[in-house]
């Protein structure tokens, strides 16, 4: 028989193959940054370009004209366009965030060059029929209001207003008015603006076939087609005195919570400790946040906390959902742990656990090609080059209790936190 | 083609490796063949209450997780009205931890009153969560009771009532692990790097003496053929009126089954789709609307089910969809749309293997339905159903008397 109770050999993990990018150009100057990787013979392709939230004059202008891409071209209806992706059994999807708005698409290689001119069609020559507009506007504010239904959504809306200040990009301050004030013309502006060869970057990845930047030329690298290079515009966030906020809403059963504050940036030397401080609180499933509130308690299904980098800002949150009556002990226990972090060492075990699992969650970032890809994008997007990575994979293998208690009283400090709570 | 490999335990367990050294990773995935379907009516939610309950720890390894994430690993679980499926994922040199962990759990668990009372709290919150605090959150636990009258399908996996959970004590739990958890009624699934002799010597060394448990599942009510035309009507404060319609059609095994994916497909799978050109895109009647199979190994589903947009009401909505349903019935699917949703299939696959972890899964939902085998002869079944196919079994399924309709209406 053998003995269950000893525990097999564990080995460190070991560090990732790191697959970098060749980067080269199309003959406008488009970046491409080439990842091969991977066995299947699939391709995903991303047109990435400075057209995101932060570059909007009026709400809506980003997300609406990324939309609207897909709804009917020069040479295309959105019904062909539609039909075609389908036919090849293709994916295309059309993403606006705060920075950027982007096209991607996964395909066989073999579709690739029946697929490109579509994508160069609606990406260069898109209709913005005021029909398709209505709508797609409409259907969009439906599901906008549905949304509102949430607490979360309610809750995290409040947050980041109360982080930025309502004219802020990275709040949310979108209202159900706006998608009928919004017209085809403001469409059309902002796209003048912001798609163009000199918005644009091009990220592809997969097990590629070699005649793909030839394609990519052909269709892309067309030197008439530029545009003047959005310049950054200067945002300035401004956070509430306030640090306690409800948001009401009738018959909810269960709350919301959000509870955080600004941090620090991506390109900050604290920012990786952070993120291992961050784990420790409430960062994966045995996190202190879990196991005392859902596993201890039982007052939530689930409860976590991150630290988030956008380009201009980087904040830290809680978040997570409750019955009304546990909502006050909730907090109370939030706000322990963090105080516990201030004042009490984490133990050894707890961290190397701790530090085992994020090398585990490394080698996953760089498992398979579009993993690479989004790894890659995840420092380039932030002007950050590899050797981040180097340095997180060294700091994982270093970093001490006092270290962390450190940062835990510089960033941990209470008067500094917002506290949202959305619900009945 | 899916190449895998099949060995068998003398205690029963099936084991099934699945080898991709495109990945430094490896999924263990033990699927235990117990379900919601399998569960008592008066005692319904076991089945996910044991999800939770299996995280617990077992009297040799009393933290699961900790082991777990000092071997860089992650792991998860899912309870569906078929299965309950518990997997981990680890970097490959750590294997045998994996083995160790879910071998443990297999063998028994640490019971007590107190982790049961937490874990009937968290269940309870998560019921809160996702069925009472969510708008549409209650359409399910409706359709399932309107569609099934007999069949365990009628309540959801976290149960017909929340008071089961509540009840439930701890010799009933510990009454389930013993008839349901057990080698002889489990498959165990290998995934990613690994190789296939090692992988069976792990499995016989720490899978092998735990005893066979003679698994015997009680027979599973037959539904009967539906024979009237069903109709609920509920007023809600959500935004949207939405629209719910279930037709009873085949299992997983049946040809039946394939048939009605492609119809499914060729109503609703991509912006191209019919319902979406025409019933959203042209006619505005609806701003979602989806045609899709529950996906369920007895004889399940297909169902319709859309919000509507602003001003049209359910009797518009309604004949729209029939509109649809009967021009299946009426006329053959041109070979270049059915051509079309076959080609999305076939890339499908494809993207699919890319993923060792959602391999695993795959080989283990077959293997529940009868056998892993069938993930290999899938596409070939999909290439032989023809347009004629189709039509016969739309003018089967979609009758009035076969139908279950939810209107679920907006309050204004």
């Amino acid at each position: 028989m053998i003995d269950r109770t000893i525990q097999p050999t564990i080995y460190e993990t070991k560090k990732p193959i790191i697959i970098k990018p060749v980067s080269s150009q199309l003959n406008n100057d488009i970046p491409v940054h080439f990842l091969q990787a991977g066995t299947q013979e699939v391709t995903r392709l991303e047109f990435i370009f400075e057209a995101g939230l932060w570059n909007e004059d009026k709400p809506l202008q980003a997300v609406l004209t990324n939309a609207m891409l897909q709804e009917g071209s020069a040479n295309y209806s959105g019904a062909q366009i539609a039909e075609i992706f389908d036919f090849r059994g293709a994916y295309i999807q059309f993403v606006a965030d705060h920075h950027l708005g982007t096209i991607s698409l996964i395909s066989l290689n073999k579709h690739l060059p029946y697929l490109l001119p579509i994508v160069e069609d609606l990406i260069k020559r898109p209709s913005f029929d005021a029909n398709e507009f209505e709508t797609l506007a409409k259907r969009r504010k439906q599901r906008f209001l549905l949304e509102n239904e949430k607490v979360k959504v309610l809750c995290q809306k409040k947050f980041s207003e109360v982080l930025f200040g309502k004219s802020h990009p990275y709040s949310h301050t979108v209202s159900a008015d706006d998608f009928d004030r919004l017209t085809c013309s403001d469409l059309a502006d902002f796209y003048q603006r912001s798609y163009h060869a000199e918005n644009c970057q091009i990220m592809a990845s997969g097990n590629m076939d070699v005649s793909l930047l030839k394609l990519l030329n052909k269709h892309f690298g067309d030197l008439n087609w530029r545009g003047v290079k959005q310049l950054q515009q200067k945002r300035t966030i401004q956070q509430l005195q306030e640090k306690q906020l409800r948001v009401v809403k009738n018959d909810a059963i269960q709350s919301a919570i959000r509870v955080g504050r600004l941090m620090v940036k991506k390109d900050h030397p604290d920012y990786i400790g952070l993120q291992v401080l961050n784990t420790v609180l409430g960062g994966y499933f045995s996190s202190r946040l879990m196991m005392n509130i859902r596993e201890e308690k039982g007052y939530t299904y689930g409860i976590g906390s991150s630290v988030m980098s956008l380009n201009e800002a980087g904040y830290f949150v809680i978040a997570t959902e409750t019955d009304k009556k546990y909502v006050e002990a909730t907090v109370t226990e939030i706000f322990l742990e963090l105080k516990k972090l201030r004042e009490e060492l984490i133990p050894e075990a707890e961290l190397s656990r701790v530090c085992q699992y994020l090398l585990g969650e490394f080698v996953r970032d760089f498992d398979g090609p579009f993993a690479q890809a989004q790894s890659f994008r995840a420092v380039n997007d932030f002007g950050l080059g590899y050797e981040f990575y180097e340095q997180y994979y060294q700091l994982l293998r270093a970093i001490k209790p006092e270290d962390l208690q450190l940062l835990a009283q510089k960033y941990f400090d209470e008067d500094d936190f917002y506290t949202v709570i959305a619900g009945a | 083609m899916v190449k895998f490999y099949r060995e068998q335990l003398e205690n029963g367990l099936q084991l099934i490796i699945y080898p991709d050294y495109s990945t430094p990773m490896v999924a263990l995935d033990v699927c235990y063949h117990v379900g919601a379907k399998n569960e008592s009516p008066e005692r319904t939610g076991f089945a996910h209450l044991f999800e939770h309950l299996m995280f617990g720890g077992t009297k040799n390894i009393p933290n699961y997780d900790d082991a777990l994430q000092q071997a860089g690993g992650e792991n998860n679980a899912y309870t569906t009205n078929d299965l309950t499926n518990y997997y981990l994922t680890v970097p490959k040199e750590n294997l045998e931890i994996g083995f160790w962990l879910e071998s443990d759990r297999m063998l028994e668990l640490d019971f007590s009153q107190e982790k049961l009372d937490i874990q009937k709290n968290v269940v309870i919150e998560e019921f809160k969560q996702r069925n009472l605090n969510q708008p549409y959150g209650d359409v399910w636990p409706l359709l399932r009771e309107l569609a099934y009258k007999v069949h365990p399908y009628q309540w959801q996996t976290i149960g017909k009532d929340i008071s089961h959970i509540e009840d439930a004590s701890l010799q009933e739990v510990e009454d389930f692990f013993y008839r349901f958890y057990a080698p002889d009624n489990a498959a165990l699934i290998l995934s990613g790097n690994v190789d296939r002799e090692e992988c069976l010597h792990l499995a016989n060394k720490w899978f092998g003496s735990i005893p066979s448990r003679n698994v015997k599942k009680a027979a599973i009510p037959l539904e009967p053929e539906q024979a009237n035309f069903r109709e609920m009507t509920v007023e809600r404060d959500v935004p949207d009126t939405a629209l719910y319609m279930a037709f009873h059609m085949a299992g997983r095994t049946q040809r039946e089954y394939y048939i009605c994916d492609l119809i499914s497909d060729v109503l609703s799978n991509g912006n191209s789709s019919r319902m979406y050109q025409r019933l959203i895109k042209e006619q505005k009647l609806f701003i979602e609307l989806d045609a899709y199979l529950s996906g369920d190994h007895d004889p399940g589903l297909f169902i319709v089910s859309g919000k509507l947009a602003k001003g049209v009401t359910i009797e518009q909505a309604k004949k729209a969809v029939w509109t649809e349903l009967e021009n299946m019935q009426q006329e053959l699917v041109p070979t270049i749309e059915l051509e079309k949703v076959k080609n999305k299939l076939e890339a499908n696959l494809v993207y699919s293997q890319m993923n060792y972890l959602h391999m695993a899964q795959e080989l283990a939902n077959f293997e529940n339905i009868d056998r892993a085998e069938r993930i290999n002869e899938q596409i070939d079944i999909y290439r032989s159903v023809a347009s004629a196919d189709l039509m016969i079994t739309a003018q089967k399924i979609f009758s009035e008397s076969n139908c279950s309709q939810l209107n679920y209406l907006a309050k204004k």
